[in-house]
């Protein structure tokens, strides 16, 4: 029997989205980790295969998923230093909206930077026939 | 000759509720039902939802009490957001879209827009709200209005659910502690009367307690009386980590 | 002093500390990731051509110093059981059978523990000259 019926979606402001964003960069965060910590081993086993492994880390497809990756590191890393102003800053709760548009800001400007450098080396390498 | 001035009649407008009926002896899923209803200007959600039971469903069922914000009855879901049907003018909504009322989420729907409160009252009633102290004085006891002010925003509370209701974790299992109870916990923490402060930071250093707290701020938008629930909540963690108020 | 009982059953204090000091660690944790993963990056994917120059002897250069090692040892320990801390807060919201908690959470804990120690052992006993194929150009191994 339905006794919590599902309804809208509520409509909770920045607050609530800065945290579902923070959940959602920091499981892809923690699932990267866990497969950058393997490949990493390698340099201890095979240098050889530990080249391959990054050779992929080069390509397109892979290289282009680090721009997502990056992003998501960013805004976590932004948000996490909200979200601990809000704890023990006094004035943090009052100031949370105006510090999450600054977090989507330097974010957006920290990628700019980024992204485009980061393309080019990707596009490099590609062409360098990797 | 004469002076009296005819006043504008006040506005009425055609707006339509959605409303999310559910029935346990019906034994039918939780659904929307719609009502089309003539308000005015100066009407609030609640006497739109009196006319649909007055005048059109007579089974609608919803709770409310002194209708004027102050006792609390009447949290529910209006466009997606927790508020006070007394308290929402229907002409503050966007009126040329449909209004959507449901219940509060993460108690358990006995009818209609009526909620189990039940686990929301044993989490307040865990946080021991009310004043502990040891000595029997003759006269009242003195506070200062510094030390008044320190929790003077935590004593508005009037128990609605709305922001226990509208934090995301409380939804996630409803064991959680929730907002409400923090804010009552506070409330005495930080007066200067009360011996209690320590026993109650220990019971909300609980596993369920405090640090369940994710700062969505869900809570202090929902607050009806305008509480800054989430820097109680903060408050209340630095305290903790002191280990005094 | 009036005593009036507890209307909840007092829970185990050992859950408890750890819930604040979990809380704690987020934080201060996060703080020097901030440091550590930004200047990670950086090094790794910004100057000198970004992750064209990332190959096992840019590895071998980089843990030739030990502030490198240390660098990352450090990062490693703190964003994994970070990362896992943040997974058991999740699984905690969102599972709602106690075994399925129970199972989802040690496994969390022994993966973040297994590559904790096999990464602190990859830093530790880290060797240049592993596979002479591969490090012949490396001037340490001639």
């Amino acid at each position: 029997m339905p006794t919590k019926p599902a309804g809208t979606l509520y409509r909770g402001k920045t607050g609530m989205w800065s945290w579902v964003l923070h959940r959602i960069t920091g499981v892809a965060i923690f699932f990267f980790l866990l497969v950058h910590t393997l490949d990493t081993a390698l340099v201890r086993m095979s240098p050889a295969d530990y080249d391959k492994v990054i050779a992929t880390y080069k390509g397109a497809i892979i290289g282009f998923a680090e721009l997502g990756l990056v992003a998501a590191i960013l805004f976590h890393a932004l948000n996490g230093i909200r979200v601990t102003l809000i704890d023990f800053w006094s004035k943090g709760t009052k100031y949370q909206r105006v510090m999450f548009w600054i977090v989507i800001a330097l974010a957006v400007i920290l990628f700019a930077g980024f992204a485009p450098r980061h393309i080019m080396n990707v596009i490099h390498d590609i062409e360098l026939g990797y | 000759m004469s002076d009296v001035k005819v006043i504008d009649e006040i506005p009425t407008y055609q707006v339509t509720l959605f409303v999310r009926r559910f029935n346990q002896e019906d034994g039918l899923e939780a659904r929307w039902e719609d009502f089309d209803v003539t308000v005015h200007g100066t009407d609030r959600v609640l006497d739109a939802l009196h006319k649909i039971k007055w005048e059109q469903d007579g089974s609608l069922t919803f709770r409310r009490s002194c209708a004027h914000g102050v006792c609390g009855s009447d949290a529910m879901r209006i466009n997606g957001r927790n508020r006070l049907a007394c308290k929402t003018l229907i002409k503050d909504l966007d009126m040329t879209k449909p209004i959507y009322v449901e219940p509060i989420k993460g108690l358990t729907v006995e009818k209609d827009l009526v909620v189990d409160m039940n686990p929301f009252y044993e989490a307040y009633r865990a946080v021991k709200p009310f004043l502990i102290a040891s000595d029997k004085p003759e006269k009242e006891r003195i506070q200062s209005p510094e030390e008044r002010e320190r929790f003077e925003d935590t004593t508005k509370c009037i128990l609605c659910a709305a922001c226990t209701s509208s934090c995301p974790v409380f939804w996630t299992d409803g064991q959680y502690f929730g907002p409400a109870a923090i804010v009552n916990a506070h409330r005495f923490i930080f007066d200067s009367r009360d011996e209690g402060a320590e026993v109650r930071l220990d019971i909300l250093n609980d596993k369920e307690g405090v640090w369940r707290c994710r700062t969505t701020f869900n809570c202090t938008e929902a607050c009806p009386r305008g509480i800054e629930v989430t820097k109680a909540i903060a408050e209340v963690k630095q305290a903790i980590l002191r280990g005094k108020p | 002093m009036v005593v009036i009982e507890t209307p909840r059953s007092p829970r185990s204090r050992k859950a408890a500390k750890f819930e604040r000091w979990g809380w704690l660690y987020m934080r201060i944790s996060g703080m020097f990731l901030l440091v550590l993963i930004f200047g990670h990056l950086i090094i790794n994917l910004v100057m000198n051509g970004g992750i064209t120059q990332i190959s096992f002897a840019f590895v071998a250069g980089k843990w030739a110093d030990p502030f490198w090692k240390i660098w990352d040892g450090l990062m490693l320990w703190l964003a994994l059981i970070h990362g896992t801390n943040g997974m058991r807060t999740i699984v905690n919201d969102y599972t709602e059978r106690e075994t399925l908690r129970k199972v989802l959470n040690y496994t969390l804990w022994v993966v973040c523990a297994s590559l904790i120690i096999l990464g602190t052992l990859v830093v530790t006993t880290f060797d240049p000259c592993v596979d002479s194929s591969v490090s012949h150009t490396l001037s340490v191994c001639k």
